[in-house]
C-alpha cells in the first residue's frame, strides 16, 4: 500500500530550481533515506510533504488524500483546515528538535493529541509515558527540554511526533546537530522504529545510518532524484557519476 | 531634621501616595491586557488591522504623555461639544478618570510594542513544529508562542512599570491630588522643601518594591530555562 506519492513536483526559490520534476512513492513499512549534498533539495522535498513549503507544481498524495494537485500549471491546495488534517498524517522530526521549551517532556508529547485531536488527557498521558519508554526516557517525563542533552531532546521530539499516530514519519537531518555519542542513541531509536516497520522518509548526511537503517536509498542532486536503489547496491555499485563523486567526497 | 514637622506632613503625603497607587494600579490592570490586541493587530495578516494598530502605537508613543493628558482632560470635552451636548457630557471626566484613561491608552501602546517584539523573537522552529502537529494559527499563538513570550517580555515590561510610577507625577498638571501635588502644596505653604525629600523617598520605596517583584517574576517565568542538576 502506497502511503506517500509524490508526482512531478517542482519548486523554485527565486531563480533557483530547488526541486525539478521529482517523483517518489513510499510504501507502507518502508524506510527511505535521501542522501545528497547541501542544497540538493532533499530537505525542501521533505518540507513540501508536510506543507512547510508550498510546491510550484506537481501532486502529493498522503495516505489517499491529495495535499496538492496542479491544474493549468498552478498548484492547487485544499482549504487550510483540510491541509492541517492531511498533514497530521505525517510526523516530522527536525534537525534542531524544536521542542516547546515551556513544557515538560511529557507535556510536549501530550499537547498535540489533546489539543488538536481532542483526545482524553488520561489516554494520551498513558500513551505518552509508553512512548517515553520506547525512546528510553521514562525518567525525564517531568524534565524541561533545557535540562536534556541534544540526543535526549531528539528522542523526545521523535516521541512527540509518534504521539499523533502519523502514517509516515519524516526525519529532516535528525542527527546533524548532535555530537557523535548522542548521535548513536538517536540512531538506535530510529532503528527501533525501522524494526517495527514504521513508514519513514529520512533526509540524512550520515551515510552509515542510511546504509544500515534504510530499506531504500535515494540520491538527490540539484533538485532531482538521480539514483535510487537498495542501500547495498547504491553504496557498492553507484551508477551515476555524480553519485560516485559524492560518495568519494564523503568517504575521504 | 524636625521629626515633629515630618509627622505633620505625613498624612497628606500618604493620602497622596494612595492616589498615586490608585492611578498606578488601575493603569497597569487596564493597559497590560489592552496591549495584547494591539500587538497581535500589528503583526496580523489582515492589513486594516495591522494599519490601525500601527497608527495607534505610533501616535501614542510619538506624542508627549503630557499633551495626551491635556487633550483628554481639557480638549476632548470641547471637541465633543461639536457632536452634541450628550457627547460633551460623556467626555467631561473627573481629572483622576481622565488621567487613568490617558495613561492606559498610552501605556497600552508601549506594552503592545514590547509584546510584538517578544512574539516575533520566538524561533521560527516553534511555529513550524506547532504547524506540523496540526495546531491552528490561534492555537499556536495561545499555547506555544505567548507562554514563551511572557518570560521574554518581563524585563522590558518591568522597565515600563517603573517608569509608570514616576509618570503618575504628571497628573499634578491637571490638579489630581497625588503624592507630588501633596509635596508641592506643602512646600509652597511652609516654604520648606522637606516634603519633596519625603516624596522622593516614597517614590524610591515604590520603585524598589517593584524591582523586587520584577526579579521574582523573571525567575518564576524562566524556571523552565534553567538546567537543574540531575539526580
Amino acid at each position: 500500500m502506497v502511503i506517500l506519492k509524490i508526482e512531478h513536483v517542482s519548486k523554485r526559490f527565486g531563480n533557483l530550481d530547488a526541486l525539478r520534476d521529482v517523483s517518489l512513492e513510499v510504501e507502507q513499512g518502508e524506510a527511505v533515506a535521501i542522501i545528497g549534498s547541501s542544497g540538493s533539495g532533499k530537505s525542501t522535498l521533505l518540507r513540501c510533504v508536510n506543507n512547510l513549503e508550498r510546491v510550484g507544481s506537481g501532486k502529493i498524495t498522503i495516505d489517499g488524500d491529495v495535499l496538492v494537485d496542479t491544474a493549468g500549471g498552478v498548484a492547487q491546495y485544499p482549504p487550510e483546515k483540510e491541509i492541517r488534517r492531511i498533514c497530521t498524517k505525517t510526523g516530522i522530526v527536525f534537525q534542531h528538535f524544536n521542542l516547546f521549551p515551556h513544557l515538560t517532556c511529557l507535556e510536549n508529547i501530550m499537547i498535540a493529541p489533546v489539543q488538536v485531536l481532542r483526545r482524553s488527557k488520561e489516554n494520551v498521558r498513558r500513551e505518552a509515558l509508553d512512548l517515553l519508554d520506547v525512546v528510553g526516557l521514562s525518567s525525564k517525563a517531568q524534565s524541561y527540554p533545557a535540562q536534556l542533552s541534544g540526543g535526549q531532546k531528539q528522542r523526545v521530539a521523535i516521541a512527540r511526533a509518534l504521539a499523533m499516530h502519523p502514517q509516515i514519519m519524516l526525519f529532516d537531518e535528525p542527527t546533524s546537530a548532535l555530537d557523535p555519542e548522542t548521535t548513536n542513541e538517536v540512531i538506535a531509536t530510529i532503528q527501533k522504529l525501522v524494526a517495527q516497520k514504521t513508514t519513514m522518509l529520512i533526509v540524512t548526511h550520515d551515510m552509515r545510518f542510511a546504509r544500515e537503517s534504510a530499506t531504500r536509498v535515494l540520491f538527490m542532486d540539484e533538485g532531482r532524484i538521480l539514483e535510487e536503489n537498495t542501500p547495498q547496491q547504491l553504496f557498492e555499485h553507484p551508477q551515476n557519476p555524480r553519485l560516485q563523486a559524492f560518495l568519494q567526497s564523503v568517504r575521504s | 531634621m524636625d521629626f515633629a514637622y515630618i509627622q505633620t506632613l505625613l498624612p497628606s503625603l500618604l493620602s497622596g501616595t494612595v492616589n498615586t497607587l490608585k492611578i498606578f494600579f488601575l493603569t497597569l490592570i487596564l493597559s497590560l491586557p489592552l496591549g495584547l490586541p494591539f500587538a497581535l493587530g500589528a503583526i496580523s495578516r489582515v492589513w486594516p488591522l495591522r494599519f490601525l494598530s500601527k497608527i495607534y502605537i505610533w501616535v501614542f508613543r510619538g506624542t508627549p504623555l503630557m499633551l495626551q493628558l491635556f487633550f483628554v482632560y481639557y480638549g476632548l470635552p470641547i471637541l465633543a461639544q461639536n457632536w452634541g451636548e450628550q457627547w460633551a457630557e460623556l467626555f467631561r471626566w473627573q481629572n483622576t478618570t481622565a488621567a487613568i484613561v490617558t495613561f492606559t491608552l498610552n501605556y497600552a501602546a508601549y506594552f503592545a510594542e514590547i509584546y510584538r517584539a517578544g512574539i516575533q523573537s520566538i524561533d521560527r522552529g516553534q511555529h513550524e513544529a506547532a504547524k506540523t502537529l496540526g495546531f491552528s494559527r490561534w492555537q499556536t499563538m495561545r499555547l506555544i508562542i505567548l507562554p514563551q513570550t511572557i518570560a521574554r517580555v518581563i524585563p522590558p515590561v518591568s522597565n515600563e512599570v517603573i517608569t509608570l510610577v514616576k509618570d503618575t507625577a504628571l497628573v499634578t498638571a491637571i490638579g489630581v491630588g497625588e503624592l507630588l501635588k501633596a509635596a508641592k502644596d506643602a512646600n509652597n505653604r511652609d516654604v520648606d522643601p522637606t516634603a519633596f525629600f519625603l516624596a522622593a523617598l516614597i517614590y524610591l520605596c515604590l520603585t524598589f518594591v517593584l524591582t523586587l517583584v520584577s526579579q521574582w517574576c523573571e525567575q518564576r517565568f524562566s524556571r523552565h530555562e534553567q538546567p537543574i542538576q540531575e539526580g
